[in-house]
């Protein structure tokens, strides 16, 4: 694996996700913490492994597919793989420093 | 499959839902039923079905076909069968009205008018349990909060087996001497398995995993909430077999109703003792109008249960049995029930406008779709209007509370424009509001991709 192809770079791809909000906290999907690894290999592929704030969340397929969309947006890339996981389960504590502030939420 | 976890006809349910609040709250400010007509007056079993069908249990449908599958990650069993089964409780509480109405000699007498409600009505509600109920079982073993629906469907049945032998019992078709005696003297059981099983037990299932989402709280499935769930089904066991039990060989369910009684308390303290858990744990401290407002909800069902204790020290339920219904159908589960209503619309409306082009273009947030504020003083005066009609029934103020009434309307009518808003994204800046890829939702429909 490599962390660039084309135009594109791990950051770039991350950046692009951010245009995906978790539509219930109404916050990009990158700064919430459900964007568990992004990853780029030669051939152009995007691998992101990610998930949602609950199991069964209604929006899962669109967050899936928003995510997909998002990373195809990069130059550089060409297909984009998106897994879904729950391991380890989400929690809020994963959320970016900024993010927590918006949600008025205390590091433990 | 995008999209599949949306119910189609979800919205539906709560459209007729509305309208059926409406229509009761209007009868009411009008003086039609309790407490200017006797409890068991036919002008009385009109409304509280409007209320208990008409509202409260589309309500619950139309919310279970959209978060049933959420409490099992799974997708709905079927997305067609919920529309028959709208049409078909529909036919069937038009058909009870018109009976109730035949026997307050308001409406000319059609033959078979009970036997058809009663056909319709249990048709309806086997056709929505049998999704919901295929839907869980797909999802086996279920979880805790999916147990709770699992247990709110059986009441449901039963609340239905009951009403539909008491129609038969008032369209003159029962001879048994049990099916007479169950008429009798097993309408606590009715109501019980009605509102405590079916619309309470279940309300409580959906909101420890629904408060837990939208507070971000820790989902609680420890002792204490299965201890919540084992010993709430005892009661409604106790009171859904032994009740009828009691009544073939006593003809009289009173002792069974009271060992219920007595442990449905002890249910509800552990509730609560969740429900405070779920709001001190959050961890978003800054809380939207829905779990505001289903906190006051859920302090009405803390009244209605301390109003049911001091009636029963006191021997006052033949007096305040009305209040005591009134409090928890529009206190708790109507409260609840329009607090909840508030976040699914504009979350639904989301996930439809605006889910199939997450990623390609900038998106509103759910937030955006609502005005909290401009809603929250209609919650207000629902809760204001309540607390007074309610202590209007209890000191026995009538005139007063028609008044209540007229503001419950009012209330009601302003946080169902507020939905039909939502609907219609008038809220959304207009910049966001319709991106290429996106419709313009219908009223009544979700559109789903299949």
């Amino acid at each position: 694996m490599s962390g660039t192809a084309g135009g594109a770079s791990m950051e770039v791809i991350r950046d692009a996700l951010r245009l995906v909000i978790d539509p219930e906290l109404g916050y990009n999907i990158v700064d919430l913490g459900l964007i568990y690894d992004v990853a780029l290999t030669g051939d152009r592929v995007a691998r992101i492994t990610m998930t949602t704030t609950t199991r069964g969340c209604p929006a899962t397929d669109y967050l899936q597919s928003g995510a997909r969309d998002a990373a195809l947006s990069v130059d550089g890339v060409g297909t984009a793989e998106v897994t879904l996981t729950y391991d380890p389960p989400w929690t809020p504590q994963m959320m970016t420093p900024e993010a927590k502030a918006h949600f008025g939420i205390v590091d433990e | 499959m995008l999209g599949a976890t949306l119910s189609r006809w979800t919205l539906a349910y709560f459209g007729v839902g509305v309208f059926f609040l409406l229509a009761a709250e209007a009868l009411m400010a009008l003086g039609v039923g309790y407490p200017a007509s006797a409890l068991r007056a036919p002008q009385t079993l009109l409304l509280v079905h409007c209320v208990t069908v008409g509202w409260l249990s589309l309500l619950m449908c139309g919310a279970l076909f959209q978060f049933v599958p959420v409490l099992v990650a799974g997708p709905l069993y079927s997305n067609v069968l919920p529309l028959p089964a709208l049409l078909l409780i529909l036919a069937g509480l038009l058909a009870l009205l018109a009976s109730f109405l035949q026997l307050a000699g308001l409406m000319p007498m059609i033959p078979h008018c009970f036997l058809a409600a009663g056909v319709l009505l249990g048709s309806g509600f086997a056709l929505a349990l049998w999704t919901l109920g295929r839907t869980l079982a797909a999802a086996w073993p279920l979880n805790l909060p999916a147990r709770f629906v699992a247990i709110g469907l059986c009441s449901v049945a039963a609340a239905v087996t009951l009403g539909i032998i008491f129609t038969l019992g008032y369209g003159g078709y029962t001879r048994t001497l049990f099916l007479r005696e169950l008429q009798a003297r097993g309408l606590p059981l009715h109501i019980i398995a009605g509102l405590g099983g079916w619309l309470t037990f279940t309300a409580m299932g959906v909101s420890h995993r629904l408060l837990a989402m939208f507070m971000l709280s820790p989902e609680l499935d420890g002792a204490p909430t299965r201890w919540t769930f084992r010993l709430g089904t005892l009661a409604l066991a106790i009171v859904i077999i032994a009740g009828p039990v009691a009544i073939a060989a006593q003809g009289n369910p009173d002792l069974a109703l009271l060992i219920a009684g007595l442990i449905g308390l002890a249910c509800l303290a552990l509730y609560a003792r969740d429900v405070v858990q779920l709001y001190r744990k959050r961890v978003r401290r800054v809380i939207e109008l829905n779990s505001r407002m289903a906190g006051i909800a859920l302090a009405h069902l803390a009244a209605a249960t301390l109003l049911t204790i001091v009636c029963a020290a006191f021997d006052l339920f033949g007096r305040h049995s009305g209040a005591l219904v009134f409090l928890v159908c529009f206190g708790w589960l109507s409260g609840l029930g329009l607090a909840k209503l508030y976040k699914i619309v504009a979350f639904v409306t989301w996930l439809e406008c605006y889910g199939p082009v997450l990623g390609k273009t900038p998106t509103p947030r759910v937030q955006d779709l609502v005005v909290e504020s401009r809603a929250a003083k209609w919650f207000w005066l629902h809760f204001i209007a309540v607390d007074v009609a309610t202590l209007c029934l209890l000191l026995g103020a009538p005139l007063i509370f028609r008044a209540a009434a007229a503001a419950m309307l009012l209330g009601s009518v302003g946080i169902a424009l507020e939905l039909v808003r939502t609907r219609r994204l008038v809220n959304v800046k207009a910049a966001l509001r319709l991106p290429a890829g996106t419709r313009q939702p219908r009223l009544l429909f979700t559109f789903v991709a299949s």
